[in-house]
């Protein structure tokens, strides 16, 4: 908007040199190129569900979705598992919130930085390491269960290749998100409010679920709602765990779909329901988190007025404990145990153990261009990411360019986009003229822009939010333009986010499976892929030393931005 | 140094209009402030000015040439304006000496001459020895010296500020009044002060333009916006006043409820009614008179005494009700409920027309 008349031209281009500003141009292409990423792709899905293999328009493809075994069936398991999911983890993660959050339990503090360790672990690593555990014959708890009782060959205690497996598995690792969030509403809860109802002579009981839980409710149904979609999205561990069992999910359909002969419309046609599901609880998880507000009404905390559980805090606390052990502590223990021995049920003893899987992993011809890949797109994905995350934010944040809600819009909304629909979307898009990308790690990194920009762009939009505008504005009226405004002045006030974000879109980057499984070939394999191809090949020992390498890298970056994101706050500059 | 048009400036937003057809001309050299209650659009007509914000209609002139136009202008950075902001907006990442030369490095000049203006500059506003100090660690005052170091270092055609002196505490907001007429004194920029603190403006300025609406309610001396307000507003805005309302009795005379007063100076409305603004020290508070009080006399009762040291604070229930405030030396005494006189000098009732 900031062309000038004919009229008001000649002020310019006296005093300061520089007059052209190239702000506007550069602005305007930014973005195009987020339009365009963002919309081709689902230009094409939408075509491709609507056409035949010949290109007709036809509505053949939805009306194959009633089959059960290509569609409905899978799609009704999809959302049996979600819901045990996500009630599951909500059942899971409340008692733990309002423990650590509201009772005088011992070690909250341990307990709760524990419950946040399984952030790490990327969760088809741990259906892996559940493999190890419960598999029906090979599985540990299995083998030491007949060891104990004696019993036959067969007989088995647990069988994580079933639905109900799945839902044990996802939901260790959805809980986290849902507690994180109902912790975060207990903490801000003003404490008088408990108090008031306990003076007007309410039980502990009483308050607890009259007043207490209510305040939490929609916390809790956001909670829900993230792991009911992260189970219904998720690509990797029913893969691992379903298709031994012999039934689909929907994301092990579509890709399906894409094995010999490929049926990529029917595939195109598939993801289609799958985008609007998730888009309609997207809406109300927005809506229930949008009214959160009323919790923090009154606000004055006060002095922390904990609920003394007595002697009870000891069950409670073996409670805790009794979680974190079988959701953090028994799968890492396994994926370390088996990285060591040839076979996971040898004993683990100095003797047993051995460098054979490392070997293996880097002895395989494929494996070091496979961690270049990985690095490779890892760090492209998050300096891109970042950079463009910066610029859009920036866009939005000062409403620099016309249009700047719709990108705002464009920025988020591959958000409501599970990773296989991406994955779809991208192939269909970028393996035909003008873009012929497959093959390539564009595509990847494609991918892995899109999936990353509505965090990294949330995060920086927030950054922005906390930039008083006047520190830009004094910049640019001592003569500096936009462009320049936003390197010499924004960028450096803005780098501990702007690590955060890079780290954050890396971890996201060398982790995601979803999309990758359907955009990677055999030249363009990454860590994720190629722990899924050596699952398909009963290497467990193998994955296990991937495993932990992928998650020892996250752990690194994690640290690192915690660190970055803290001496941004507290060194008043460099 | 350049003189500054403002001519039926106009800028909405949705409905609200913030600047409403705002004409205001600010002479080469002058230093002339916008006072008004928040919201009276003083900001948004500086935002105009430096280019930040486009107005909807009217234009803006620098030195003759067009600057902003509806829907067009000269974006901020091509202006050579100076702003000092209301939270310094001092780069925390750069030192004191590199945020004063961040201007003049814009402007490409010679390293040498970089480094001679920002330490001639640090040298005016006693900044010297905190060149390398980073602004977090300075106090609020040195802070703000920044900023105006920063501002003038570049030498700008116009310079503005933005309620510059809000964020300090009463006593560094005096010192700094001072000084702010002390540089301008020095450097004769063309300057806009945005105010709301009256005090501030009739320390600083050459001229005080009152903004109420969106518009310019009157601009003239302090000492022209104080003795002779044209409005209500404006007598009610720059210090406190006492307002009397009543009916025209003559050319320059009021009838305020029995009480006739007559003013020697302003004019009433055309409609019949009247408006009489006189300051609380102007009012000379005695005994009560013998017999019937005269023109511009008037008896009541004191309801309240409060003592200031220098002076007696009074409020005065007149018999029809009205309570006048009065100030008064503090020798002058006189206890609540005393019945007392008051004269309303005509040299200092002031008719108003509205």
């Amino acid at each position: 908007m900031s062309a000038s008349s004919p009229e008001a031209a000649p002020a310019s281009g006296r005093g300061l040199p520089g007059w052209f500003d190239p702000s506007p141009v550069f602005f305007g292409l930014i973005a195009l190129l987020l339009a365009f990423v963002v919309l081709l792709p689902f230009g094409w899905l939408a075509l491709f569900s609507l056409t035949d293999e010949k290109g007709a328009f036809s509505m053949e493809n939805f009306s194959e979705l009633g089959d059960p075994s290509l569609f409905l069936g899978p799609f009704v398991t999809t959302l049996g598992i979600a819901l045990g999911v996500g009630v599951l983890a909500c059942g899971v993660a409340l008692p733990l919130a309002w423990l650590v959050s509201r009772t005088n339990v011992p070690f909250r503090r341990t307990l709760r930085g524990l419950i946040m360790t399984s952030f790490i672990t990327p969760p088809f690593i741990g259906a892996v390491a559940w493999v190890l555990l419960a598999a029906p014959n090979s599985g540990l708890i299995n083998q030491y269960y007949r060891a104990l009782t004696g019993a036959g060959q067969f007989d088995r205690l647990v069988n994580i290749f079933s639905a109900e497996g799945i839902v044990f598995v996802m939901a260790s690792y959805a809980f986290p998100y849902v507690f994180v969030l109902a912790a975060n509403t207990l903490d801000r809860m003003p404490y008088d409010l408990e108090e008031a109802s306990a003076i007007l002579g309410g039980g502990r009981w009483h308050t607890l679920r009259r007043v207490t839980f209510p305040m939490v409710l929609p916390a809790l149904l956001a909670g829900f709602l993230i792991a009911f979609l992260q189970a219904m999205t998720q690509f990797g561990t029913p893969a691992i765990l379903a298709l031994p069992a012999g039934f689909h999910v929907l994301t092990t359909k579509i890709w399906s779909l894409f094995q010999f002969p490929p049926r990529t419309h029917l595939a195109a046609a598939c993801a289609i329901p799958m985008l609007f599901v998730t888009i309609l609880l997207l809406r109300g998880e927005k809506f229930l988190l949008g009214r959160r507000g009323f919790t923090m009404i009154g606000g004055k905390a006060g002095a922390p007025q904990l609920t003394n559980l007595g002697l009870w805090r000891w069950p409670a606390l073996t409670m805790a404990l009794l979680v974190i052990v079988v959701t953090v502590l028994l799968p890492n223990l396994i994926l370390i145990r088996a990285s060591m021995l040839r076979t996971v049920s040898d004993a683990w003893t100095l003797d047993t153990i051995t460098w054979d899987n490392v070997r293996l992993v880097f002895g395989l011809t494929h494996t070091r261009a496979t961690l270049e890949n990985t690095l490779i797109t890892g760090v492209a994905a998050a300096t891109a990411g970042t950079a463009f995350s910066v610029l859009v934010a920036y866009l939005t944040a000062r409403r620099a360019v016309p249009g700047h809600r719709f990108l705002a819009f464009l920025a988020t909304a591959p958000a409501a986009v599970p990773g296989i629909v991406l994955g779809v979307a991208l192939f269909i898009g970028y393996t035909r003229p003008p873009f012929q990308l497959y093959g390539t790690l564009w595509i990847l990194l494609l991918a892995f822009l899109t999936i990353e920009m509505p965090p990294a762009y949330q995060q920086m939009q927030a950054a922005f939010r906390g930039l008083n505008p006047e520190l830009e504005d004094a910049s640019r009226i001592l003569g500096a333009g936009r462009l320049k405004s936003l390197t010499s002045i924004v960028a450096p006030l803005l780098k501990s986010s702007v690590a955060a974000t890079w780290c954050f879109v890396f971890i996201g980057t060398i982790r995601e499976l979803s999309a990758t499984i359907l955009l990677t070939t055999s030249n363009t394999k990454l860590v994720s892929v190629l722990i899924y191809d050596l699952n398909e090949n009963g290497e467990l020992g193998a994955i296990a030393v991937l495993g932990l390498v992928l998650m020892a890298v996250t752990a690194v970056v994690v640290v690192a931005a915690n660190r970055l994101a803290n001496v941004g706050q507290m060194a008043p500059g460099r | 140094m350049s003189r500054l048009e403002l001519a039926g400036l106009t800028k909405r937003f949705g409905a609200q209009t913030a600047v409403d057809a705002l004409d205001l001309t600010v002479e080469s050299g002058q230093l002339i402030s916008l006072l008004g209650p928040s919201g009276c659009g003083k900001t948004t007509t500086l935002r105009l000015v430096s280019g930040f914000a486009i107005p909807d209609g009217g234009t803006i002139h620098v030195a003759g040439r067009q600057v902003s136009a509806a829907g067009t202008v000269v974006p901020p950075e091509r202006r050579e304006m100076s702003m000092i902001f209301q939270s310094y907006a001092l780069w925390p990442h750069l030192t004191v000496a590199e945020n004063v030369a961040y201007g003049l490095k814009l402007r490409r000049l010679p390293r040498a001459t970089i480094d001679e203006r920002v330490r001639a500059m640090l040298e005016t506003m006693q900044l010297g020895p905190y060149a390398a100090r980073y602004p977090a660690e300075l106090s609020g005052g040195q802070q703000q010296r920044v900023g105006l170091a920063r501002a003038l270092a570049v030498e700008p055609k116009i310079l503005l500020l933005d309620e510059p002196l809000s964020n300090l505490d009463a006593n560094l907001r005096e010192e700094m009044r001072h000084e702010i007429r002390r540089l301008h004194d020095r450097f004769h920029y063309t300057t806009i002060y945005v105010t709301h603190d009256q005090m501030e403006a009739m320390t600083t300025s050459d001229i005080v333009a009152v903004m109420r609406d969106g518009k310019i309610e009157q601009a003239g001396s302090p000492e022209d916006i104080y003795e002779r307000p044209l409005s209500e507003f404006v007598a009610r805005f720059i210090g406190s006043t006492n307002i009397l309302r009543g009916r025209r009795a003559g050319e320059h005379v009021a009838d305020c409820d029995g009480l006739r007063l007559a003013c020697e100076s302003g004019v009433f409305s055309e409609d019949g009614g009247a408006i009489v603004s006189i300051r609380p020290h102007r009012i000379v508070l005695g005994p009560p008179p013998e017999g019937e009080a005269g023109p511009n006399e008037a008896v009541g009762t004191v309801e309240r005494a409060v003592y200031l040291g220098s002076q007696r604070h009074y409020i005065v229930a007149l018999e029809a009700g009205t309570r006048l405030q009065v100030l008064a030396s503090s020798d002058v005494l006189a206890q609540p409920s005393q019945r007392v006189g008051l004269t309303l000098p005509p040299g200092h009732c002031r008719a108003l027309a509205r």
